[in-house]
């Protein structure tokens, strides 16, 4: 557990002893000092604690622990640490190409409560789904829209090795089709093995290390 | 001393809020999404419950 969630339990801890002391003497209330000890265990600090609490659990949210909590996530796990460069996530997975621990949503950034109405709904429904519901098999799961270059060009945009890879320049506007996202990265022989997790069973798993210093 | 309508209701403010906050203090021993449901749809509403009561409390008439 983080320091921030440690400090946070310690807030709500507090702020629990305070309204419980008001619930346990209400009469404190007949004086001045009792109504403002009210006004603030039951009014003011509750709010903040929800504030708090509501920008730990969507910190928490964007974890990559937190996206493979739900089993059916459990082989695009995996796939991260396929021992294979042509795998597009686990390349940018091991080689820190995304922060490790909030390796999904680095990609993935208009997902369920990050994405539209919509998009939340959906993040609702998975959780549903996931208890209650039949759960369907990893290689079924696919993305709702297509996935959108603006993800990838968050960081390649503007880089060298993106400008002056001979594989973008097959045809002279190939760049200015990626970035209107007209020509997905992913299209066919170009980046098209991400997940794949159809084919987890054949491959061979990187096993991270721990790191010396 | 008999506790007034108004005190009842303090204290059953005060105990809604306390609840809410223990369970809200529970879901951060996960990092789950079913924690974050637990927060947003379970603490939240108590919370906000017990507030609602303790302002309504402020505002209403005391029943002898």
């Amino acid at each position: 557990m983080n320091h921030t969630a440690l400090i946070l339990i310690l807030f709500i801890a507090i702020v629990a002893v305070l309204a419980l002391l008001t619930a346990w003497r209400p009469e404190l209330t007949r004086e001045r000092g009792g109504k403002v000890l009210a006004f603030v265990a039951l009014c003011i600090l509750p709010v903040l604690a929800m504030w708090a609490g509501v920008t730990e659990h969507l910190q928490r949210s964007t974890s990559t622990q937190f996206c493979l909590s739900c089993h059916v996530m459990g082989d695009f796990g995996k796939s991260l640490l396929v021992d294979d460069r042509s795998y597009i996530p686990a390349r940018h997975f091991q080689n820190n190409f995304v922060p490790r621990d909030h390796a999904c949503f680095t990609c993935h950034t208009d997902y369920t409560m990050f994405g539209d109405y919509r998009a939340k709904w959906r993040g609702v429904h998975h959780v549903l789904v996931e208890y209650l519901g039949t759960i369907p098999k990893p290689e079924d799961i696919k993305l709702y829209t297509a996935y959108n270059n603006r993800e990838c060009l968050h960081c390649h945009a503007g880089a060298r090795a993106y400008l002056e890879a001979s594989s973008h320049h097959k045809k002279p506007d190939m760049l200015a089709l990626a970035a209107s996202n007209q020509l997905s990265c992913m299209s066919s022989n170009c980046h098209d093995i991400v997940h794949d997790v159809a084919t987890l069973k054949d491959a061979t798993f990187w096993s991270p290390q721990a790191d010396p210093k | 001393m008999i506790p007034t309508t108004i005190e009842r209701r303090i204290r059953w403010a005060g105990l809604l809020v306390v609840v809410g906050l223990v369970l809200q203090m529970l879901t951060f021993l996960s990092i789950h999404p079913l924690a974050f449901m637990g927060f947003l749809l379970i603490g939240c509403p108590l919370v906000a419950a017990g507030m609602l009561l303790y302002l309504y409390s402020l505002v209403s008439h005391d029943v002898p």
